[in-house]
């Protein structure tokens, strides 16, 4: 038993009640907080590479009796992007916000935020699963709204009401499955749950909680709003993370918990939607006129991808085919969260200086920020998924398991998903190299600029290059339940 | 089972279901929530009633401290959906 | 055999009761009139809850699920003012396809819940807490899975609460106080508020051996803090907010500072060791009803009060974001 698992949950939730006890240090708490959860992070990584899955189980207990953390390299991956991002996005936002007073407010929820995606990603405890929920549902919500204007505060609304009736619906899955297995305890369930309709209902259930809150079409409508008009960094946040937290646990229940009652025809509903979202939110991105709502609707899509693999994963028997299909998925949704986040970084920091982001008023951006501009076409590259990005290489894969497997429906919407993407991501950039005088304030201080280009090149350059690397990390160990 | 955990059990399920369409089809964001936590009673309402275990034995604990942790969880929630509400309304008069 | 019918009816009275209730609540299209029979509702489910051998959730739900979401609903309904009345709920095609499809949802969830249950074992759990409330350190079995045993959900639970009333705060200041309570009202008041300091008291103590708990007390310290907001007082009872801060934080600090010292003791998290149990879960217990009070009550509130902390712009003078 290990206790590096505790680590990613205690150190941002301890930072969130000291940014609450001295507000005005905040932002120097949030960030030696997010410093000291990547190192613990790193750490958790090492002695996983050297030992295999690692469980912490609390309070000593059994676990269902009580509650047992849990990394496998599934986790790891995400913790990683997770804190790697956090760390960025952190760096930029002790720069956005002006006064002492919105840091106050934004350090301490941001913080609760990066602890409830820990505390989801290491959970082996259905029930604690739906609090994790709910604390990054009632977080994201409460970041979302800190801008403070009416379309912040409705889309913020909005996003909470859906997001409980998602709750909801995954808890009433969560008491059907003790109804009938009488334990909360993933292992164990993985071992249990057998073909029934307790099973496939429990399933059901909390798949459409999940699908709501990973926004997949059709029940995206709520997450061009609140991702368009929450403050940049919460948008990078919002997008890059929280939306992938919902998706890691479809992951989790379809392919691990749930695999031994699940007919792989089931999963071509989510493989349909899915590429349903990557053509809907594409051609919305191409008709948006702002750029953080382009940037929104292009998560739509880019998750819509994530949901394609699914069929394709369920298809194969656990294998080395399966292994490099489920790399690609990783990193697929690793290259995103990066990309996403640097492009929403990037969004914010043209919003500030031209006072709007207006695309189509967006001249001159070029020439006045060009490190933010060269931070777009990065994020660009892996959003489209063009060489070296790490998207390439996972669109690359899709393709392949999808010819291998004979299932030629996702070869075409990759295709024209890839291609849309292009457009809108050159629409952006077109009017940026434009000629025009869009940024009236000139940037006193070129350093803000850094933390959206490092993540755009963790994007575009590391991740790709770096793909094999966590390939390797990923694959072979990841989906372990079933195999303990 | 337990005339009592069936009739329960199925009166959660319907309190679940009615919350979830009120949800959808109400148009005040007051109703909406009242709605939602009428959802969230119903899945309560069941798990206590699989809890119970007759009146000889003691009930099974579990899902009582579960159903606690939600309570809390729901009045969360909802003072949060009517804070946002009313700052909607203040930012509506502005 | 007579006993048994009579259960049997006052079960299903009861039964029907709550589905009329909830009926009557999510579908009156008077807002006013919704939010009573929620508290009604709220209040029936207390009964339910005792009737189903669940004491503490009956207390929980009377404090927190009628008493304060009640509370806040028809705070909610003051703010409206004249505009809150009459709610549309939506008709037509939609809308009746969507009651078709919930009438299904239903069936198909109810003959899924009653096969399930005729082939689930019924013990799930309790067996397996009962051999080990021994070594808990408590004898009430929900107080002893809430602190001991799931003490990790509880944890993460007050980080909910602290969230949404860190939410709350960032939105904008508190609501209009009411004025000066009357003689009556007040003396009231007077006698209330201590009573209601001392159950909590008496609830925190006796959630080790007996129905209650931290969450129990705390909800009565806030109904407490709310009896004093609504009898005149603006700052409900609460003191100044350096020291809110710090009781904010109070439930989530005991957990983590006494979880990561064991850790530094060598054992697992939150694993108390033997005999300082007791110790520690009333500690903890002790820390989480201040919070939970606090939190309660600052929700109640609705916003930051005087002093809070670092001003930050209102939405008017926030430079640099455009609102389209």
């Amino acid at each position: 038993m290990s206790s590096l698992p505790v680590w990613p949950v205690l150190l941002p939730l301890s930072a969130a009640l000291l940014a609450v006890l001295w507000p005005r240090r905040s932002a120097w708490i949030g960030m030696s907080a997010s410093l000291a959860t990547l190192l613990a992070v790193m750490l958790l990584v090492s002695q996983l590479i050297d030992q295999g899955p690692l469980t912490h189980a609390i309070g000593g207990w059994q676990p269902g009796l009580g509650i047992a953390l849990r990394a496998d390299s599934l986790a790891a991956a995400l913790l990683l992007m997770s804190s790697l991002v956090a760390l960025g996005v952190g760096w930029y936002a002790t720069g956005y916000f002006s006064s002492i007073g919105r840091q106050a407010q934004f350090w301490p929820l941001w913080l609760l935020l990066l602890a409830a995606l820990h505390a989801m990603f290491l959970s082996a405890d259905l029930f604690n699963l739906y609090v994790t929920l709910e604390l990054l549902g009632l977080s994201a919500v409460a970041l979302a709204a800190l801008g403070g204007g009416r379309a912040a505060v409705e889309a913020a609304l909005r996003y909470l009401t859906v997001g409980l009736l998602g709750s909801m619906a995954f808890l009433a899955g969560v008491a059907l499955i003790y109804a009938r297995y009488g334990t909360l305890d993933m292992l164990a369930l993985a071992q249990a749950i057998e073909p029934e309709p307790a099973a496939w209902t429990a399933l059901a259930l909390m798949s459409a909680g999940l699908l709501v809150k990973s926004a997949l079409f059709p029940l995206h409508f709520w997450l061009p709003p609140a991702h368009a008009n929450a403050p940049a960094p919460v948008s990078a946040a919002l997008s890059a993370l929280v939306v992938k937290a919902a998706v890691y646990l479809m992951l989790r229940l379809w392919l691990d918990l749930f695999a031994p009652a699940l007919n792989p025809a089931a999963s071509w509903l989510l493989g349909l939607l899915g590429a349903a979202a990557v053509l809907w939110g594409s051609w919305n991105a191409l008709r948006a006129q702002r750029l953080k709502l382009l940037a929104a609707y292009s998560t739509v899509a880019q998750l819509g991808y994530l949901f394609m693999f699914f069929p394709l994963l369920m298809a194969q028997p656990a294998g080395a085919a399966r292994d490099a299909a489920f790399g690609a998925l990783v990193l697929m949704a690793l290259t995103h969260g990066f990309a996403k986040s640097a492009l929403f970084l990037a969004a914010g920091m043209i919003q500030q200086r031209a006072g709007h982001d207006r695309i189509e008023d967006l001249g001159g951006t070029a020439r006045a920020l060009p490190v933010t501009t060269f931070t777009l076409a990065l994020a660009g590259v892996a959003l489209i998924g063009l060489p070296p990005s790490g998207a390439f290489l996972a669109k690359w894969q899709l393709l392949s398991s999808a010819f291998a497997l004979g299932q030629w429906l996702w070869i075409p919407v990759v295709a024209i998903g890839s291609l849309m993407a292009a457009a809108y991501m050159f629409r952006v950039l077109g009017y940026a190299f434009g000629p025009g005088d869009a940024v009236r304030h000139p940037l006193a201080d070129g350093r803000e600029e850094i933390p959206a280009l490092l993540l755009a090149l963790v994007a575009t350059a590391i991740l790709g290059l770096g793909g094999a690397l966590v390939w390797e990390l990923v694959a072979p160990g990841a989906l372990q339940l079933e195999a303990s | 089972m337990l005339f009592a955990e069936l009739i329960y059990a199925l009166t959660g399920i319907g309190l679940f279901v009615l919350g979830l369409r009120g949800t959808l089809l109400r148009r005040s964001l007051l109703g909406r929530i009242l709605a939602i936590n009428i959802c969230g009673a119903g899945v309560f309402l069941t798990l206590i009633a699989i809890a119970y275990r007759g009146p000889g034995l003691s009930p099974d604990p579990l899902p009582h401290a579960l159903v606690l942790t939600g309570i809390v969880v729901a009045v969360s929630a909802t003072a949060l959906a009517l804070a946002l509400g009313r700052r909607l309304r203040e930012s509506e008069d502005e | 055999m007579m006993a048994t019918q009579l259960w049997q009816i006052t079960d299903l009275l009861l039964a029907l009761l709550a589905l009329g209730l909830g009926w009557a609540a999510v579908s009156s299209r008077d807002l006013k009139r919704s939010v009573v029979f929620f508290i009604a509702f709220g209040l029936l489910l207390a009964i339910i809850w005792a009737r189903l051998r669940a004491p503490d959730l009956a207390l929980a739900e009377a404090a927190i699920g009628a008493g304060l979401s009640g509370a806040l609903l028809l705070s909610a309904l003051r703010d409206e003012g004249e505009t809150a009345g009459v709610d549309d709920i939506q008709r037509g095609p939609i809308a009746a396809l969507l009651s078709l499809l919930s009438i299904g949802l239903a069936a198909a969830l109810a003959w899924v819940l009653v096969y399930t249950l005729g082939i689930a074992d019924p013990v799930r759990m309790a067996d397996e807490i009962a051999a080990q409330i021994s070594n808990s350190g408590v004898t009430n079995p929900v107080t002893a899975v809430l602190l001991n045993f799931r003490a990790y959900d509880t944890l993460l639970e007050l980080a909910v609460l602290l969230a949404a009333v860190l939410g709350i705060l960032a939105l904008g200041p508190a609501r209009p106080a009411y004025r000066a309570a009357g003689p009556l009202l007040d003396g009231l008041i007077r006698w209330l508020v201590p009573l209601l300091v001392l159950t909590a008291g008496y609830l925190l103590w006796a959630g080790a051996h007996a129905p209650g708990g931290a969450f129990q007390a705390g909800a009565m310290l806030a109904a407490a803090a709310v009896m004093l907001r609504l009898g005149g007082h603006p700052g409900a009872g609460l003191p100044g907010p350096p020291l809110q801060r710090l009781l904010l934080t109070a439930g989530i600090a005991a957990f983590a500072l006494v979880g990561i010292a064991l850790m530094a003791a060598g054992h697992a998290l939150l694993q108390y060791p033997a005999g300082w149990s007791g110790v520690l879960i009333l500690l903890i217990e002790t820390a989480a009803t201040l919070a939970i009070a606090t939190t309660l009550a600052m929700a109640y509130i609705g916003g930051r009060p005087v002093g809070w902390g670092p001003e930050a712009p209102t939405t008017k003078t926030v430079h640099n974001e455009e609102r389209n």
